[in-house]
């Protein structure tokens, strides 16, 4: 069988997951007991895509085979069939789509695993695995479609996973809130990428000759190789185009100024944050951006926005990690800067180094997050690094491989994070590319980024593993920092939530009783399952091996990963994606692999990871503790992300009930209601006023019978005579 | 009104002032005298017998104009049915004393004067004024015997007459439960 | 018959003094308050239509008919005389009939006491 028609399957396989975990994994829960029925549907739910892992394997070296360089279409079924518009369920098999699929599916794989172990004595177990294997299936059409609705059903379909996943445990109303947040954001996204398809419809679809298609504006076969020609001589129309798309790939990836989802996104279990927001969903922008990289290409503008972007979003959350204490938060803010320097090199034209860091990311984001979720885990769900501390003794292999995969994200060589950091900044500094000045800029950014990266991640590391005292041992008996969620929340104590759960509804703002107060949510909330808070006399202990499996494997594709890849030949031969070679010499430049260049990177992780050690080998500063008012400034208004979400949320949410309040009680009830009324209101005067004319009196009534005979025979004689001519 | 009989005496020079122009002068007269009367007399039984005047002096004036069934029908329908029935009335609602009821003086009666004169202008003007020439009657002799009234009546107006008499049994029925005392 | 004929006035008189009754009996109408002389009015501004009937029947020229029996005249006129006669009279029986309820309910015919119907 056609070794390529196996992508469907791989697509395709999550899915009947998906629907197993749905429709009968209540009853074999409740069949076979919660022990023996979670372990069933655990395994049922990572098989799917540890086989459409293998699957995939299976296709790339039919694709290496037959030429890293090539794509072919395998499609499934006709979607759109119209005169003017074809489009179908197409999958494209090229080597950028098999390396999103193989990241996707293997990491997504391992991940699964470790969910088996996390969500063991969750209530939700199978409907967890449902979402999950949900998402996989989104993400897999995402990334292998031929075409843009398709992708954009892959689009949408991983932000409504990822609403599902975030708000998991929705009893508690700050999640639901926060899944909120994301989708809300991400909407704004999806708006800027619908815009941008659209043109794209309308420019190419309004200057090809007829005869040349068969209606397929939108098949990336067809846009992609012709795209080119047909704006060559418009570049404003690629500038507009390019930018819609990236306002798409903002709200997805988490950039500047639509990132302030991510950070709440934590607020789901640790297995979403790691394989949605590290290690797939986040990257679909960056996979956007390379796919319509030509875009970019022919607009110089755009690329320099795109560049620059990435740069402020990377300097911005690296600064705005340091003033973070839950360690979930530390790591997201660190993967918004990661995905930061990956929009660096598709602004400066080397897509294919954004892509090796991709795949990098993936791997020691997903080990990074898989091994806080172990450290939580193993801490009775305490979030805040100022209550770790030589965790070391305790949690042996969570603690050496995350070690690795800090030393992976701080671009130690000859870890994975240091080859694929080093190709982008490479890239971006030398850059010849027509915005190369703002690529240059960038890649400097990058490179102080890259210091800041390697110093927090020292900070969160040695605060949680190897710094000498155990500081949970000086907790308060029942003085756990936020027990009174119960299990409901996995998020920090940020006193940002409160302040919105605190003002949910009103009286005068609700007067028919449409929302819960906060007191009935509190009765309405079931304690998920009864935990025992962190105290003083707390001994962790180590994650079971279904969980420090996936954390073993990570950490060794970590260390092998970047190495294998890039002394891999066909490494930049199967990420360049074939397109390029199209474009005139001389517009991308690959880096120079000189020393000077490793010298800089190999310096600022040095660097970042010496200033760290310094301050926090000895434990928590005086500084940092848990009275925030002793705080340095800088770092205490870095905890607030510099007041960016308190501008946002407080202009949009306040400025959004606002125009919806005036627009209430100003236009729908004021002008709508109004003239509603006013008509009632004028058939009542008009009546009124008739209803003088209904005295009663007999003698009037006749008196008017009268006066209008009088008037009708006048009017016969006046006119109607005049006009018949007779007398 | 003198006037007008005066003008349109003096106008129409075929007309001659002689016996019939005298006759119809006093039956006019007497007419328009006694319709005045009717209108304003306070004390009802005055009107009614003003009326009884009128309908008299009509029924001549119909016996001038050769419509002789006519006349007789006049004076026996509705001086003798009609106008006893009024008087009937009268006396058993016992209304005949004069301050029985006031009458005011109100805009009301100005508005219908006023109304009334421009009616009878406009009548006169479009009906009489045109019409002065018409002095020689058209008509057969005998078209107000009997016998040509009752042609005409079986014959080109047999529905109308149908349906009067309809009228008059639905007329008879309703003055009965009129009259009937609740049971 | 002949000399019948010599008694006629004129047509215009009798329809100046048709009018003037048909007047007069409006102004009637409206302005008093017993409904019995109302009714009274009203027989005047009926009988005016008589004589305006008849007086044109007398004076308008004759149309041929379909019946051959026919006299040579307007009949319309004496007929519609008749009509009237009839019409009044069913009118004049009912009417009164309604102001005697009305009395034995009222004790009391004024017109403008009765406005129920008012809006």
């Amino acid at each position: 069988m056609d070794p390529f028609a196996l992508i469907w399957w791989i697509v395709l396989l999550p899915l009947g997951g998906a629907l197993v975990q749905a429709l009968f994994g209540g009853a074999v829960v409740r069949g076979l007991g919660p022990q023996n029925g979670k372990k069933v549907m655990g395994f049922l739910a990572v098989l799917p895509v540890a086989l459409s892992f293998l699957l995939g394997v299976a296709v790339l070296q039919a694709h290496l085979e037959a030429g890293a360089g090539t794509e072919r279409t395998v499609v499934l079924a006709p979607w759109i069939d119209l005169a003017a518009l074809k489009v179908d369920f197409a999958a494209r098999v090229d080597s950028l789509s098999l390396l999103m699929v193989l990241v996707v599916t293997g990491v997504g794989a391992l991940i699964h695993l470790y969910a088996t172990g996390y969500m063991a004595e969750d209530r939700d177990y199978t409907r967890f695995f449902t979402y999950m294997n949900l998402f996989v299936v989104y993400m897999l059409v995402l990334v292998t479609a031929d075409n843009l609705p398709l992708l954009f059903v892959g689009w949408e379909g991983v932000g409504l996973c990822s609403y599902l996943l975030i708000g998991f445990w929705y009893r508690d109303l700050a999640n639901a809130k926060a899944a909120n947040k994301a989708f809300i954001v991400n909407r704004i996204g999806d708006w800027g990428f619908m815009l941008g398809m659209f043109l794209i419809l309308v420019c190419i679809a309004a200057s090809v000759p007829e005869a040349q298609t068969d209606g397929r504006w939108l098949d990336f076969g067809f846009i992609l190789p012709r795209a080119a020609t047909y704006l060559a001589d418009r570049p404003e129309l690629a500038t507009a185009i390019a930018l819609l798309l990236f306002v798409g790939a903002c709200g997805k990836s988490a950039q500047f100024p639509l990132y302030f989802w991510l950070p709440d996104a934590m607020a789901g279990p640790t297995p979403v944050s790691a394989l949605i927001h590290a290690a797939t969903m986040v990257t679909a922008g960056v996979y956007l951006v390379s796919r319509m990289h030509i875009f970019y290409v022919l607009s110089p503008v755009a690329s320099a926005v795109v560049a620059s972007v990435g740069a402020f979003t990377a300097l911005f959350a690296a600064l705005v990690a340091f003033g973070q204490t839950d360690i979930k938060k530390v790591l997201a803010y660190s993967t918004v800067s990661q995905l930061g320097f990956m929009f660096i090199a598709c602004g400066a034209g080397v897509y294919w180094a954004g892509m090796f860091h991709v795949a990098t990311h993936a791997f020691f984001k997903a080990l990074l997050f898989l091994g806080s979720g172990a450290v939580i885990y193993a801490m009775a769900h305490n979030q805040d690094l100022r209550n770790y501390g030589n965790l070391r003794k305790y949690l042996p292999i969570t603690c050496w491989t995350m070690f690795l995969g800090y030393l992976a994200i701080a671009g130690v060589p000859p870890l994975a994070g240091f080859y694929s950091k080093e190709a982008i900044l490479g890239g971006a500094l030398a850059s010849r590319h027509a915005a190369a000045s703002v690529a240059v800029w960038a890649g400097w950014i990058g490179l102080l980024t890259a210091a800041l990266t390697a110093a927090y991640m020292t900070r969160l590391t040695v605060l949680t593993f190897f710094s000498g005292e155990e500081r949970w041992r000086r907790l308060q008996p029942a003085h756990a920092h936020d027990g009174h969620h119960g299990h409901g929340t996995e998020m920090a104590v940020h006193p940002e939530d409160h302040s919105h759960s605190a003002h949910a509804p009103h009286d005068h703002e609700d007067p028919h009783g449409f929302f819960y107060t906060d007191e009935e949510l509190a009765a309405r909330a079931e304690p998920e399952e009864h935990h025992h808070e962190l105290e003083a006399s707390h001994e962790p202990k180590e994650a079971p091996p279904s969980m420090t499996f996936p954390l073993v494997v990570l950490a060794l594709l970590s260390v092998v990963g970047g190495w294998g890849l890039q002394h891999w030949a066909g490494l930049q031969e199967f990420l360049q994606y074939p397109g390029v070679q199209l474009l005139p010499k001389g517009t991308i430049q690959e880096h120079p692999h000189g020393v000077p260049l490793m010298a800089l990177s190999i310096g600022a992780a040095a660097l970042g990871i010496l200033y760290g050690w310094i301050v926090y080998r000895r434990g928590l500063p005086a500084k940092e503790g848990f009275d925030e008012s002793a705080w340095h400034p800088f770092r205490r208004w870095a905890g607030r992300q510099f007041g960016y979400d308190d501008l946002v949320v407080h202009t949009g949410v306040q400025g959004g009930d606002l125009v919806a309040k005036s627009l209430w009680k100003g236009f729908d009830a004021g002008v709508i209601d109004g003239i509603a009324n006013g008509l009632g209101v004028l058939a009542c005067g008009l009546g009124r006023g008739l209803k003088a004319i209904q005295t009663g009196f007999v003698r009037s009534y006749a008196l008017l019978m009268l006066a209008g005979a009088v008037a009708l025979l006048a009017y016969m004689v006046a006119v109607l005579t005049r006009i018949g001519g007779g007398n | 009104m003198e006037g007008i009989w005066g003008a349109g005496v003096a106008q129409l020079a075929p007309t001659q002032v002689g016996g019939p122009m005298l006759l119809f002068a006093v039956l006019a007269a007497v007419a328009v005298a006694s319709g005045v009367g009717v209108v304003a007399f306070n004390s009802p039984v005055r009107s009614a017998l003003c009326l009884i005047a009128n309908f008299l002096s009509l029924a001549l004036l119909y016996f001038t104009l050769g419509a002789e069934m006519l006349g007789i029908i006049q004076v026996v329908v509705y001086t003798g049915a009609i106008m006893v029935l009024f008087l009937f009335v009268l006396m058993l609602l016992n209304l005949a004393a004069p301050g029985a009821l006031r009458e005011s003086r109100d805009l009301r009666r100005l508005g219908a004067g006023a109304l009334a004169a421009a009616l009878f202008v406009l009548v006169v003007v479009q009906a009489v004024l045109p019409l002065q020439e018409a002095a020689s009657p058209q008509a057969a002799d005998y078209y107000g015997t009997p016998m040509a009234l009752g042609r005409a009546l079986f014959t080109e107006y047999v529905w109308p007459f149908e349906l009067a008499s309809v009228l008059l049994l639905v007329g008879i029925v309703g003055s009965i439960l009129l009259a009937k005392r609740r049971v | 018959m002949g000399e019948v004929r010599s008694l006629m006035a004129p047509l215009w008189m009798y329809l100046a003094l048709g009018a003037f009754l048909f007047a007069t009996g409006v102004v009637g109408v409206v302005s008093r308050r017993n409904p019995i002389v109302i009714f009274m009015c009203i027989e005047l501004m009926l009988n005016s239509v008589n004589l305006t009937f008849l007086s044109l029947a007398r004076f308008a020229p004759w149309l041929p008919v379909a019946h051959e029996l026919e006299p040579k005249a307007w009949m319309g006129g004496p007929a519609a005389v008749i009509f009237v006669m009839a019409v009044a009279a069913a009118e004049v029986a009912v009417g009164l009939g309604i102001i005697m309820a009305i009395f034995r309910l009222r004790d009391e015919v004024d017109v403008d006491e009765m406005n129920l119907l008012r809006g």
